[in-house]
C-alpha cells in the first residue's frame, strides 16, 4: 500500500470526512525534494518548507524552542510535511491536546503522499475548512490556547491564520472577565498625552485595575531645558532627563508591578530599561499613536517591547519588524464618547466657535498651502489652533490668535460648525499622496455627530464607508466639496449620524483596548490568557487546587469568587490568622515562597 | 528522646563559622541524637568539616528565588509540586526537631517545613513575633549595643538550650594541598600572614591605602614574613589594587589566593598561615576556626564582643566610630612582627585594643593595658535568660 493509502486509512479512523476531503482535493501544493539525509523535504512557491539537509533534525529543534504550561491546548499553524508535528508531540505529555489547522487539504494531501504518519496521528485533532470554520473549531475547545505558526509552512496561508486568529481574539474579549493590572506610561507631553487619558479610561471603563504613571508633571522642568542655548548641552541634558524619567518609570513599576506595561507613544522608556523589564519578566506593549515616517525613534525601542501596535499597516509592521520588533499588529486610533459627544450649545456659544467650514489643528505645509484656496468665498471659514506664525494670508480667519485650543473648546467647534474640515497632517504642499492611517479628529469628529470632509486614506475604508465620511482625494476637490455640503444640510446630518453610530459600535478606546488585551491575551495564553479568562479568579483556582492542595483551596474560598488571587494575597491571607494560627504544610510554602517575592522587585 | 535534629543556619560565612560552638555543644549534650545542618548550598562543602554533624542539607536560594518569580503575577498552584519535591529531597521524614540560629522569616519557615518541633528565636509558631528570652535579648543588643559582653557564638548556644564547651571547638581543613602555587603557602620559614582584603559590605571593607601601607611595612626591612591575600572572587579587583600599589621587591613574599579556593581550601590555607588580619569577615572566622591567630580591624558596624574571632588569643582593634580617620597600621604590624612588646604598646588615638580569653560563658574580650570598664555581666544575663527560658517551657 502507498503512504498516500496507509496515511488516509489511519485518518479515516478518527476524522472521515478530512480523510475524503484529501482524497478529492489532489495534490501537487507542495514540490516533494529528498533531503540530503535521506527523508523527503518540500519546496512552495520556490521556497524550502523543510530543511533541504535533514527535515527531522530541523523539526525537533523547532519543537525544542516552543513554550507550554499544563493544560494548554497547542494550535499548529503551518504543517508541511508534518516532520514538526511529529517532534512537537514527541516533546509534549501525553496528555497535551494538540490542534492542527488545515486550511488547505490539497497540501495535507501532499505530505500524507511524501511519508509514513506515526502515532502521533491518535494524539492530535485536525480542525479543517474554511478559516472561518477552522476559527471556530479551535474556539470551542475551551482550553487555554497557545498558537504555534511553523513559519515557513504557515506563510502559505497567511491570510487564513489571520482570520483564524481574529476570531480567537474575539474570543478572549467575549470571555474576558478577569482583572488585570495594567501600568500605563504616557508621554511628557504632545498629542499622544490626551491619546493616554483615553486609553487610561477606556481600560477602567473595561473593570481593570490601571495605574497612569504620568511623567507629565515633569513636562514644566523639562521645557525649561529647551531654554538653553547651547545646542549641545540642551540636547545631552535632554537625553539625561528622559533616562531619569525612565528610571523613575522603573521604580514605580518596581513598587507594584503589573501585568501588562502598557507605553503610548513618546514614554519616556529607554531601549536599557525595557530589556531590563524583559529580564525581570515583564510583559510591555507600546502603542505607537504616531506616524512611523516622520517621528523614526521607534527605530531604537523596536527590540525592546514584546508587543507593538500601529496606526499603519504594511510597511509600517515591516519596517519595524526589520528594526527587531518580535510582534507588531495594527490598532486604528479611535475616540472616546465620554469627551467626544454631541453637545448642546448656547446661542453665545454657537456664534463664537460656529462657522460654515472650520478646521482645528497645527499648521502644517499641506494646511498653509490649501486652506488659502478657501478664502473669499459664500461661506465663513473659522481656522482654529496653534503653530500658524507666518501665514498672513490666513490671519483673517484664524481665531484666537492661533493659541492652542483645548479639548473643550475643539469639542464645541466640532459641534457648532456645519462643515468641519480634517485635513491629515504632511510636510508636502497638497494632500499626502502615500496617506494611510485615519487619524484621532476623524473619530472624534463622528462621535461629537459632527459632519466632517477628510481628505482619503488608504486605510480609511476599513474603518468608516462612504455613507459615513466625506472624502476628496486631491486639494482641488476641496472648494466644490464645501459648496456641494453645504448646500445639503440634511444628508450632511445623515453622514453624521451615520460616523458616530459606526465609531459608537466600532471605534471607541475601549473597543481598541479590549481588541489589544485579546491580542496579547491569544499571544501570551499563560499570563495576561489566563487572568482575562479568570483562571487567577479565586473560584477557578480552588476548584483546579481542591484535589492536589485541599487546605490551598480552602483558603482561596475565603476569597470572594472573582477576585483575582495572586502569591501576594494568599500569603497575607495566611497571615491574618495571627500568631496562634495553624499552618498547613501548603500554608508555610507560599509563606516561604512569599519571603522570596518580596525579595525579587530588584529593577533600579 | 529525640533522634534526629537539624540545626538551620542561612546566613553568610561568619555566621556559619560561628555557629560551630553550638554544633559542638548541641552534640556533646545530645550525644545519642544525630543532628544535621541546614545550610546555603555554596558553603555546604565547608559545613561538611564540622566536627560532629551528620547531614548537611543545602538550601538553595536561587531556585526559591525562581519559584517566586515565576509566581509572581501568575500564581499556578501546580507549580507547589516542584517545590514540595524539593523539600522531600531535602529530607523525606521530618526532622524530629529544628534549631533555628537566624532571626529571618526565611530560617523560622524553613525550620517549621522540615521539622516538627521548632527552637530559635520564636516562641511558638513562624506568624509569632513573640521572641523567645535569648532573641529578645540579641535584639536588644543589636539595637542599644551597651555593656553586652555575650558573643554572637554562645549566644547561638543559649538560644538552643545548651552552654559553651569547656574548650573552644576547632575544624580539621582537608590535608591536601591548596591549588598551583599556593601549595608554597606555609612551606618556608618565617611567619605566614593572611591577609583578608574585602568584605561581604562595602562599609566593613578596609581601604586599599591601608592595606597597601599594612602590607608594605610587614614586609619591609628584610622581615622573615610572608603575606596570602585571601578573600572570594568579588574581592580580586581589590586584590589587584593591593598588589598594584606594593613595591615590586615585594613579590616573592605575597601570594594571590583571592577567588582562587573553594571554602575548603581556604581553610586549608588559612591553617597553615599563623596569622589572619582583616575586618570582621567570613575568612577572618574560618581562620579562628582552624586554630590561626587572628587580629582583627573592627569599625562600621563590626563591635569586638558580639562578633569577635572566636576563641583564646586573639586580638582585635576596635574603632570608636564607624569610619576611622586613622589606621592603627604600625601598632599592629609591630605586634605581629614582635608579640613580645604587646603589653608595652602605645594608646592609638580613635582605637582600642582587646584580646580574647575564654571561660565556662565562652569568648570574652578584654581590653589590653587597662580593665574593663564594663562589669562582666554573663553569668548574671545567663542565669536570667536561662530561668526565663525554663518558665517559658514550665508554662507551654
Amino acid at each position: 500500500m502507498s503512504f498516500f493509502e496507509d496515511n488516509l486509512s489511519r485518518l479515516m479512523q478518527n476524522n472521515p470526512a478530512l480523510a475524503s476531503a484529501l482524497r478529492q482535493s489532489g495534490t501537487g501544493r507542495l514540490e516533494i525534494v529528498q533531503a540530503r539525509s535521506g527523508v523527503p523535504s518540500a519546496r512552495a512557491n520556490g521556497r524550502w518548507i523543510h530543511s533541504a539537509y535533514d527535515p527531522i533534525k530541523e523539526a525537533q529543534a523547532w519543537a525544542e524552542s516552543q513554550s507550554y504550561q499544563d493544560g494548554e491546548t497547542i494550535v499548529l499553524f503551518g504543517l508541511g510535511l508534518l516532520y514538526q508535528v511529529e517532534a512537537l508531540c514527541a516533546r509534549l505529555p501525553r496528555t497535551a491536546a494538540v490542534v492542527l489547522a488545515v486550511p488547505d487539504p490539497s497540501a495535507l494531501a501532499d505530505a500524507a503522499a511524501a511519508r509514513a504518519w506515526g502515532d502521533w496521528m491518535d494524539r492530535v485533532v485536525w480542525a479543517w475548512g474554511t478559516a472561518e470554520a477552522i476559527g471556530e473549531q479551535i474556539a470551542s475547545a475551551g482550553h487555554p490556547i497557545r498558537l504555534v505558526a511553523y513559519a515557513p509552512a504557515a506563510s502559505l496561508h497567511a491570510e487564513s491564520h489571520r482570520i483564524i486568529e481574529t476570531i480567537l481574539q474575539r474570543k478572549v474579549a467575549a470571555q474576558a472577565g478577569g482583572q488585570l493590572r495594567i501600568a500605563v506610561v504616557g508621554p511628557i507631553y504632545g498629542g499622544s498625552l490626551p491619546i493616554t487619558r483615553y486609553a487610561v479610561s477606556a481600560l477602567k471603563s473595561l473593570g481593570h485595575h490601571v495605574r497612569w504613571l504620568d511623567p507629565s508633571v515633569h513636562a514644566t522642568s523639562y521645557h525649561q531645558l529647551e531654554l538653553l542655548k547651547n545646542s549641545q548641552h540642551r540636547l545631552a541634558l535632554q537625553s539625561k532627563y528622559a533616562e531619569m524619567l525612565s528610571r523613575i518609570t522603573m521604580a514605580q513599576l518596581a513598587e507594584d508591578p503589573p501585568d501588562l506595561v502598557l507605553s503610548l507613544a513618546q514614554a519616556p522608556l529607554i531601549l536599557p530599561m525595557l530589556e531590563h523589564l524583559r529580564r525581570k519578566r515583564f510583559l510591555t506593549a507600546m502603542w505607537f499613536v504616531e506616524n512611523y515616517r516622520h517621528l523614526t525613534y521607534w527605530q531604537q525601542l523596536a527590540a525592546g517591547y514584546d508587543f507593538w501596535f500601529v496606526i499603519q499597516r504594511e510597511h509600517c509592521m515591516a519596517a519595524l519588524k526589520q528594526a527587531g520588533a518580535k510582534d507588531v499588529r495594527y490598532l486604528p486610533m479611535a475616540a472616546d464618547p465620554s469627551v467626544h459627544r454631541p453637545l448642546e450649545l448656547t446661542q453665545a456659544e454657537r456664534e463664537e466657535y460656529g462657522s460654515d467650514v472650520s478646521f482645528v489643528g497645527a499648521g502644517y505645509a499641506n494646511r498653509r498651502a490649501i486652506f488659502p484656496q478657501l478664502l473669499n468665498h459664500e461661506w465663513k471659514f473659522k481656522l482654529w489652533g496653534n503653530e500658524w506664525d507666518g501665514a498672513t494670508e490666513l490671519s483673517s480667519v484664524l481665531q484666537r490668535n492661533g493659541a492652542r485650543i483645548d479639548t473643550d473648546t475643539c469639542q464645541k467647534v466640532f459641534n457648532a460648525s456645519a462643515v468641519n474640515l480634517n485635513l491629515h497632517s504632511w510636510a508636502g504642499a497638497g494632500l499626502d499622496p502615500n496617506g494611510d492611517f485615519v487619524n484621532p479628529r476623524t473619530f472624534e469628529l463622528a462621535a461629537c455627530g459632527a459632519f466632517q470632509l477628510s481628505d482619503r486614506r488608504s486605510l480609511m475604508p476599513d474603518l468608516l464607508a462612504a455613507n459615513e465620511i466625506a472624502t476628496v482625494s486631491s486639494s482641488g476637490e476641496l472648494p466644490g466639496a464645501i459648496a456641494r455640503w453645504l448646500r445639503e444640510p440634511e444628508q450632511r446630518l445623515a453622514m453624521a449620524a451615520n460616523a458616530r453610530r459606526r465609531v459608537l459600535a466600532e471605534h471607541t478606546y475601549a473597543h481598541r483596548m479590549r481588541d489589544l488585551l485579546s491580542q496579547v491575551g491569544v499571544a501570551s495564553p499563560d499570563r495576561i490568557g489566563a487572568i482575562l479568562r479568570g483562571a487567577r479568579q479565586a473560584e477557578a483556582l480552588a476548584s483546579t487546587a481542591a484535589d492536589s492542595f485541599p487546605v490551598l483551596a480552602s483558603t482561596l474560598r475565603t476569597f470572594p469568587p472573582t477576585q483575582r488571587v495572586e502569591l501576594k494575597q494568599l500569603a497575607a491571607q495566611i497571615r491574618s490568622r495571627g500568631p496562634a494560627g495553624t499552618l498547613s504544610r501548603e500554608d508555610l510554602m507560599l509563606l516561604m515562597l512569599d519571603e522570596y517575592r518580596s525579595e525579587t522587585k530588584d529593577l533600579v | 528522646m529525640t533522634s534526629r535534629a537539624l540545626i538551620i543556619q542561612l546566613a553568610r560565612l561568619g555566621d556559619l563559622v560561628q555557629s560551630l560552638p553550638v554544633i559542638t555543644s548541641l552534640a556533646a549534650r545530645y550525644p545519642h541524637r544525630s543532628l544535621d545542618l541546614l545550610c546555603p548550598a555554596p558553603l555546604a562543602n565547608l559545613a561538611r568539616l564540622f566536627p560532629r554533624v551528620g547531614q548537611v542539607l543545602e538550601w538553595n536560594g536561587p531556585r526559591w528565588h525562581a519559584w517566586a518569580k515565576s509566581f509572581v503575577g501568575e500564581f499556578q498552584h501546580s507549580w507547589l509540586r516542584e517545590v514540595e519535591q524539593y523539600l522531600t529531597e531535602l529530607t523525606s521524614d521530618p526532622y524530629e526537631m529544628a534549631y533555628v540560629l537566624n532571626q529571618h522569616p526565611r530560617a523560622f519557615l524553613a525550620g517549621a517545613l522540615l521539622a516538627s518541633e521548632v527552637q530559635g528565636p520564636h516562641l511558638r509558631g513562624p506568624l509569632d513575633e513573640e521572641l523567645s528570652p535569648w532573641a529578645s535579648y540579641l535584639r536588644r543588643v543589636a539595637q542599644v549595643r551597651g555593656s553586652n559582653r555575650i558573643h554572637l557564638s554562645d549566644a547561638f548556644c543559649g538560644l538552643c538550650g545548651v552552654t559553651p564547651l569547656p574548650v573552644p571547638p576547632f575544624l580539621m581543613p582537608p590535608s591536601n594541598d591548596p591549588p598551583g602555587d599556593l601549595a608554597e603557602v606555609g612551606i618556608s620559614a618565617g611567619q605566614w600572614i593572611a591577609v583578608v582584603v574585602g568584605a561581604g559590605d562595602a562599609d566593613r571593607s578596609i581601604p586599599v591605602a591601608v592595606w597597601i601601607e599594612w602590607i608594605s611595612l610587614l614586609l619591609a626591612h628584610g622581615s622573615p614574613c610572608s603575606v596570602v591575600l585571601v578573600g572570594a572572587s568579588r574581592d580580586q579587583t581589590v586584590a589587584h589594587a593591593v598588589q598594584e600599589g606594593l613595591s615590586p621587591l615585594m613579590a616573592g613574599r605575597l601570594w594571590d589566593a583571592v577567588g582562587r579556593t573553594t571554602l575548603p581550601q581556604l581553610a586549608t590555607l588559612l591553617k597553615r598561615c599563623h596569622w589572619a588580619v582583616g575586618a570582621d569577615t567570613g575568612p577572618l572566622h574560618l581562620a579562628t576556626a582552624v586554630g590561626t591567630r587572628a587580629m582583627g580591624l573592627y569599625f562600621s558596624r563590626a563591635r569586638v564582643h558580639e562578633t569577635g574571632p572566636y576563641g583564646q588569643g586573639h586580638w582585635v582593634w576596635q574603632a570608636d566610630r564607624a569610619v576611622p580617620e586613622t589606621w592603627p597600621i604600625q601598632a599592629s604590624v609591630k605586634m605581629i612582627r614582635d608579640p613580645a612588646t604587646v603589653s608595652q604598646q602605645e594608646p592609638v588615638a580613635g582605637w582600642s585594643l582587646w584580646q580574647s580569653h575564654y571561660d565556662e560563658w565562652g569568648a570574652v574580650f578584654r581590653p589590653v593595658g587597662e580593665g574593663d570598664s564594663q562589669e562582666d555581666q554573663r553569668a548574671a544575663i545567663w542565669r536570667q535568660l536561662s530561668e526565663q527560658r525554663m518558665l517559658l517551657q514550665g508554662v507551654q
